[in-house]
């Protein structure tokens, strides 16, 4: 089983820049084997994507590779180029970031999956078509006969990833390189792409290198991690031994800081008081289409955030989370319900009056460069709410800034910095010293961590929880990524398809978890430890497909064509969201009777 | 992006030196179109300001005989009237290259503003303008300009104003397409968040971030304006003789040429192409500049 498939000596990827030449990649060694799944992580800009291209002797122009490759016996680097291309896409497969680009607009997936396998192997077309859809089928795409008919654009990103990865798997070759595959796709969705690539990897033996800046993937997929630190592997070792026992600093500061978060307790219970500060009642958005159709973005939404306290809102890309967040800022205006801040209904406000009353309620977005306007200063960007909120002078809002700075980590010095010139990091901060600049008494920060590098990441988290307990902050934080929920949130409140379907303390929800989507949610959850592997649990709850258009909604429960547990009363009748415990709110009618069978549950 | 500092490799590969020349050679090239472009510029504004004043002879009278050709003593000859042909060259940016600036400002101010408001306000407003504007760019320029001169009268005011009309369309596209992508980034929703009215957002954030298209279609616009105002002229709707005007001179003169008089057409002529490749050159580098930046 364990048959050599590639080495490397002394790899090197150099491209010439006007400054002297840039050595991406320096002299890597490394070894492939057959049935093995190897991660590789690094930093954004330690060379990845050009160690993972240099593989099957590719580099960017105008780049070059240098050194030795040895695949199977054969050395790729002096291997004429007719030559080259028949070992890539027959031996050696590539699966890249972005999926709907790398396919062709013109094709549609059938064709382009039987021209890779006819490239390769001496087939007819009415033998790759039939080749095509054993290939769907078995990356999981439902209904595969009507989808090798599809274009590119009428597939979701999810899809056009597995329709990719079929491609790459079409001519079964020896050596799969994915550079971060799963980057821009939703947990679930995730997941089960991973679980198909990790069966395929066992199945045929096929050896699979996985770029990636996720330790829960690597954690939870790989058998041995490299690390790459500005082009040269620093570490490679079994990923057991890898995360008990990390050699060098990169490693040991990631997993740092990842074995402080695992540590963090669940945000604690008694913090805040029990004064509703945001209630939202019954909110409605629907959304015209050109085409006529109506898409419900959010439909009946209720929640209540307490004085001092902090909920999250969760759920997968369409679920509708970013639209509740808007509405409360009424950056959109609700079609119907009200939103209650302490004793005033902020709906009945008119837009000149809401203006004023801004300041008490600020925001975060999720990208950080593109809600700065880049032609402003940092203290420019963060002086503008005081300029429109407050009469200050010109030294007390200098004054104030430094404080703001003070406050979320960034010296003085970067005043005077454009956005371009600083690290995600910094400016997410700085858009949150905006976001506090007039002492607002509630935040939404809609997902302020996900466009961050994983440090950055950590770090933003922290200062989140440092600022929630010094300034007493009470916030509702958009996200799907529930172990950061986990840690910042007291509450914690599910969305599928624009409605609520779980609700409660977080502690409660995320111990036991009711609702089938809930469950199927925090079972994709990937947390970084490889003793406790998803690929050696069970999966009784995990949900088939992805999340539909929120376009002609089903008549029964939202997830029912998803579902595990649906049957035909489920596709039948609305649920409502009801009280199973005090505090505990599920929509699903067979959880609250109790008649829910026994899921996988992750505590 | 910073890239971070390796020892160089030299020369190793064929593909590398390639890569270095080509980069070089382009940043060469841009810098003389820009040299270029900014030194034909400049002297046109000088003589626009100066021309006259360094005139070896008065413009309008006559200063010598007929039909002299190029001589020490009148450098580009003189023409049928005894009109020395180098002053009246360098006297004529006085109001080709003025006229065309004051369009092109004008135009640019116009059009950056209605362009913000037709592409920050969507609507029926909106659709008006732009419609407007496409049945103003559906006729042909020249045609046009010689209608609007002819109904308002010919004088300088109403030429700039003709040229005004006909440019702003131009702009308004151009800032409405770039109004129309910053107005969809976060940092508009960031600023209305914040307590902005629209017309602040409109004009604090949206306007700076959307003049770079206008900023270099002005350039442009003043060599086409130069252009338009010598093809006006040439054709006897522009200027009125003898005021110095390149298209003028050349009108005047073009039937001499069959009599082998071609001094008095060809510097001119000259002189207006040279003025536009240059507006056009300082515009080409500068849009390339902040492609690249």
């Amino acid at each position: 089983m364990n048959e050599r498939i590639l080495a490397t000596k002394g790899l090197t990827v150099t491209y010439p820049t006007v400054q002297g030449s840039f050595t991406a990649v320096n002299g890597v060694n490394l070894e492939l084997n057959s049935g093995e799944i190897v991660g590789l992580i690094g930093e954004s800009g330690s060379g990845k994507t050009s160690l993972a291209l240099g593989l099957l002797a590719l580099a960017r122009y105008p780049g070059r590779v240098s050194g030795s490759i040895d695949f199977l016996g054969q050395e790729l680097l002096t291997l004429p180029e007719e030559k080259l291309r028949e070992i890539r896409g027959r031996s050696i497969g590539l699966i890249t970031q972005k999926p709907r680009q790398s396919l062709n607009p013109f094709q549609n997936v059938g064709t382009q999956i039987g021209r890779v396998y006819r490239a390769h192997v001496d087939a007819s077309k009415a033998q790759a078509q039939d080749h095509a859809i054993e290939l769907l089928e078995n990356v999981g795409i439902n209904d595969p006969q009507r989808r090798i008919k599809a274009y590119p654009h009428e597939l979701s990103g999810g899809m056009a990833q597995r329709a990719l990865i079929s491609m790459a798997l079409s001519a079964q070759p020896q050596l799969l390189v994915a550079d971060e595959p799963t980057s821009g796709l939703d947990v679930t969705i995730q997941a089960q792409f991973l679980d198909r690539m990790w069966q395929r990897a066992e199945e045929t033996g096929t050896a699979v290198l996985l770029v990636t800046q996720d330790l829960g993937i690597v954690a939870n997929y790989c058998d041995r991690v490299l690390v790459l630190e500005n082009g040269k592997l620093v570490e490679d070792a079994p990923t057991r031994e890898f995360f008990a026992n990390p050699t060098d600093a990169y490693s040991k500061k990631v997993l740092s800081l990842a074995g402080e978060r695992a540590q963090a307790e669940t945000a604690s219970q008694e913090a805040g008081s029990q004064t509703p500060l945001i209630r939202l009642e019954g909110l409605r958005k629907t959304f015209k289409l050109d085409d006529g159709k109506v898409l419900s973005a959010v439909s009946d939404v209720s929640l209540t955030v307490m004085q001092g306290r902090s909920l999250g809102l969760v759920g997968e890309s369409g679920s509708g989370k970013t639209t509740v967040g808007r509405l409360i800022l009424r950056l959109l205006e609700a079609d119907e319900g009200d939103i209650w801040f302490r004793d005033t209904d902020l709906t009945a406000m008119s837009t000149r009056e809401f203006r004023e009353f801004r300041s008490k309620i600020q925001v975060v977005f999720q990208d950080p460069f593109d809600s700065l306007n880049p032609r402003w200063s940092v203290e420019k960007a963060i002086s503008e709410p005081l300029d429109l909120h407050t009469k200050m002078s010109k030294a007390e809002k200098a004054q104030r800034v430094s404080e703001l700075l003070d406050q979320v980590g960034l010296s003085a010095d970067v005043r005077g910095s454009r956005p371009s010139g600083l690290s995600a990091g910094q400016q997410q901060r700085v858009c949150l010293a905006r976001a506090l600049s007039t002492e607002p008494d509630f935040l939404v920060l809609d997902e302020p961590t996900s466009a961050l590098p994983p440090v950055a990441r950590v770090e933003m988290i922290a200062l989140l929880k440092d600022l929630r307990e010094r300034l007493g902050l009470s916030f509702i934080f958009i996200s799907h990524d529930l172990s950061t929920v986990r840690e910042l949130c007291q509450d914690v409140a599910v969305m599928y398809l624009s409605q609520i379907v779980e609700m409660g303390p977080t502690s409660k929800v995320f111990a036991h978890p009711e609702h089938p989507y809930t469950r199927a949610l925090l079972d994709s959850v990937l947390f970084h430890d490889p003793l406790d592997r998803r690929v050696d649990r069970e999966h009784l709850g995990a949900l088939e497909g992805e999340i539909p258009s929120p376009i002609d909604l089903p008549k029964g429960c939202y997830l029912a064509g998803r579902c595990p547990f649906a049957e035909d009363r489920c596709r039948e009748e609305p649920q409502l969201l009801q009280i199973t415990e005090p505090d505990h709110l599920v929509r699903c009618w067979k959880s609250v009777e109790g008649i829910l069978s026994g899921a996988s549950v992750v505590g | 992006m910073t890239i971070p500092q390796s020892p160089p490799v030299k020369g190793e590969h064929p593909l590398e030196n390639l890569a270095d020349k080509k980069i070089k050679a382009r940043r060469w090239y841009h810098d003389k179109l820009l040299v270029t472009g900014a030194i034909i510029v400049g002297i046109a504004l000088f003589l626009a300001a100066f021309g006259e004043a360094i005139a070896p002879y008065d413009p309008t009278v006559p200063v010598g005989p007929p039909s002299v050709p190029p001589s020490t003593t009148y450098w580009f000859g003189t023409d049928t009237s005894g009109l020395d042909v180098f002053s009246r060259v360098i006297s004529a940016p006085r109001i080709d290259v003025t006229l065309a600036v004051s369009a092109a400002v004008l135009s640019g101010i116009l059009g950056t503003f209605i362009g913000l408001m037709a592409g920050f306000y969507r609507g029926v407003f909106s659709g008006f303008i732009m419609r407007v504007s496409d049945v103003l760019q559906a006729f042909p320029v020249f045609i046009l300009a010689m209608v609007l001169v002819a109904l308002s009268g010919r004088n300088l005011t109403n030429l700039i104003f003709a040229l005004t009309f006909l440019y702003t369309p131009i702009f308004i596209r151009l800032t409405r397409a770039e109004v129309l992508t910053q107005r969809e980034r976060a940092y508009v929703e960031a600023a209305r968040a914040a307590g902005n009215s629209d017309l602040k957002i409109a004009i604090k954030h949206v306007l700076p971030n959307s003049l770079t298209p206008s900023l270099i279609q002005l350039s442009v616009t003043v060599g086409f304006g130069i252009l338009l105002t010598a093809g006006l002229s040439f054709v006897g709707a522009g200027v009125r003789p003898p005021n110095p005007e390149w298209g003028l001179m050349i009108a005047n003169s073009a039937p001499q040429l069959v009599l082998g008089e071609w001094w008095t057409s060809l510097f001119p002529g000259i002189a207006v192409s040279l003025t536009v490749v240059g507006f056009a050159a300082l515009s080409n580098a500068i849009e390339r500049r902040v492609a690249t930046s």
